[in-house]
């Protein structure tokens, strides 16, 4: 079945937004994914997801989650992103880099000489991660596509995590995916993470 | 000694959210109404502004790594 939600074509994990013009920021994540899906899967959650689908709002970091990867792997992707003129923020090296996200913490990559935006990657460290991994949506802009969390978990998950712009970011998605969401799936979500939208119109 | 600062805030944090959802609910549907090329020109103006002033962030990446772990 294929929906039509801000002129945006939703179908079976895929969206395409059609005429979309493509920001700065767009760009940024676009070739950075471009990069890292080539050694895992990848999902990129939280703000950059609602800016995508339209917020006008701005973010300082691209929250991303990946599978794990080996460390051969992990050592190819690095010097792929130093040869497309990235570097990571945080000053270990490579073996570093990896040692920390084995113990569940995030690394930071940026384009050479900037610091904001950047990437902020981790590995996959619980079921809710992996769902999104698994059940990631593919959203086609221009002629290149990212990979993103399902709406029906990113709305509990923001409400979840309760500030009022995460408050601000789940309202806006469901005013955004109310007519297309799977409900039942979003219901099923903020039963797990004990949350609810009531407050703020999300009615489900 | 001690210096007591007697001032009075009005700002209610409550109020202030329930405005800003408001406006929320009003922008996402002016985004499905608005064709796609229309709302993103909007925001990728917007966008574009915040990117190119990050350029000038002159904040070393030790102290914004110390930062986004506070």
């Amino acid at each position: 079945m294929q929906c039509v939600i801000m002129k945006v074509h939703h179908e079976n994990r895929k969206i395409v937004i059609k005429d979309k013009v493509i920001t700065a920021l767009d760009e940024f994540v676009l070739d950075f994914t471009r990069i890292l899906k080539k050694y895992t899967d990848y999902v990129v959650v939280s703000g950059y997801v609602v800016i995508l689908f339209g917020r006008a709002r701005g973010t300082e970091d691209i929250d991303t989650i990946i599978k794990y990867m080996d460390k051969s792997a992990f050592l190819s992707f690095y010097q792929d992103l130093k040869e497309n003129r990235y570097y990571f923020l945080n000053p270990e090296d490579a073996d570093g880099l990896y040692e920390m996200l084995e113990e569940g913490l995030g690394i930071r990559a940026a384009r050479e000489d900037t610091i904001i935006p950047n990437v902020e990657l981790k590995f996959d460290k619980d079921d809710f991660d992996r769902y999104s991994i698994e059940n990631r949506v593919t959203v086609f802009i221009d002629q290149s596509h990212v990979c993103v969390s399902p709406v029906e978990l990113q709305i509990p998950y923001k409400l979840y995590l309760r500030s009022d712009k995460d408050i601000e970011d789940a309202v806006y998605l469901w005013d955004i995916f109310k007519e297309t969401a799977n409900i039942p799936l979003l219901k099923k979500f903020m039963k797990a993470l004990h949350v609810t939208g009531d407050p703020y119109g999300i009615e489900v | 000694m001690s210096l007591v600062i007697r001032m009075e805030l009005k700002f209610d944090k409550r109020e202030n959210l329930k405005e800003r959802l408001e406006f929320i609910h009003f922008y996402a549907e002016w985004v499905k109404k608005t064709p796609n090329k229309v709302w993103s020109k909007q925001q990728a103006d917007l966008i574009n502004s915040f990117m190119l002033n990050a350029k000038n962030f002159k904040m070393s990446r030790e102290k914004y790594l110390k930062m986004m772990r506070k």
